[in-house]
């Protein structure tokens, strides 16, 4: 038993092979996903979620090219959208755009669809 | 959807590596993902004392699998504010990422001046010029005078104008 200690050290709670493994599984995760990166872009995005005003940017969601984007079958070459301006014009927002609540006409599932693009 | 974005504080740890890293992380979930990165993390942890994720195996794994996902986007965000050869090394590896991939979405932003770059990996990118209409301004601005904390302060005829004169003034469009 000492050995399986040493080797596992968050396993210090853990009372049958059950727990074990499941603890296991989460550290090799988490393991794992540090060693693909440090980077930990999903704070950055709670904090560029909260900033959002709904309704900003939504003329986007219009304009054809975005259209051609996002419509479903890609023509090569075309699946790349490349949103260039000026410091400060919003276009860290650009990906969070989405049609307003009160829109008419949208169910949940494709307001979330223009969301995910 | 898959997102980073880049900051030029962050710039030595945001390697072409690690943001692609940090892309399959969000994807990792995913049972096509999950698999052949836990089989690429094994065969580092073979090599004595461990190696690092390195970026070919990373691209190869993004490139043989994101067709098998319904779709994707990836987003990187904010492209000028990485290094110059790690903006280069990434628009090469997304290129040969979703070249198989018709479904994958790639979304860029970034200042005008990367525009180049990204058209010398993919020339026929669409692109759509950035800057906020008096629409966005007018919903911003309602936005933020409804949070005034002393709203008693301004009369209306100042609010009038507010709503009139800065949207003409800010909006290029």
């Amino acid at each position: 038993m000492q050995s399986i200690g040493s080797n596992n050290t968050n396993s210090g709670n853990v009372t049958d092979s059950y727990n074990n493994t499941t603890i296991n599984i989460t550290d090799q995760d988490n393991q794992i996903k540090q060693w693909l990166s440090p980077l930990t872009p999903q704070y950055r995005h709670q904090s560029v979620q909260n900033a959002r005003v709904e309704g900003v940017g939504e003329w986007l969601l219009q304009k054809s090219e975005f259209r051609e984007w996002r419509g479903s079958r890609g023509v090569p070459g075309r699946t790349v959208l490349f949103c260039y301006g000026d410091p400060g014009v919003g276009k860290t927002h650009i990906r969070l755009v989405r049609k307003s609540p009160g829109q008419q006409g949208i169910t949940d599932r494709q307001r979330y669809q223009l969301l995910s693009c | 959807m898959a997102s980073l974005y880049c900051d030029y504080q962050d710039q030595e740890q945001q390697s072409t590596t690690n943001i692609l890293g940090a892309i399959l992380v969000q994807l990792f979930p995913r049972d096509e993902i999950r698999e052949p990165v836990q089989l690429a993390f094994r065969k580092a942890q073979m090599v004595s004392g461990g190696r690092a994720a390195r970026l070919p195996d990373l691209v190869n794994i993004l490139k043989a699998t994101i067709a098998l996902l319904p779709r994707v986007c990836i987003c990187i965000d904010a492209l000028d504010e990485c290094l110059l050869e790690t903006r280069l090394k990434l628009l090469k590896s997304l290129e040969e990422i979703v070249k198989d991939s018709p479904n994958t979405r790639v979304l860029l932003t970034g200042r005008p001046h990367v525009q180049d770059e990204v058209k010398r990996y993919f020339p026929k990118a669409i692109t759509i010029f950035t800057a906020p209409t008096p629409g966005d301004i007018e919903i911003y601005l309602k936005e933020e005078l409804s949070l005034d904390p002393t709203p008693t302060a301004m009369d209306n005829e100042l609010e009038t104008k507010i709503m009139s004169v800065i949207p003409e003034k800010i909006s290029p469009m």
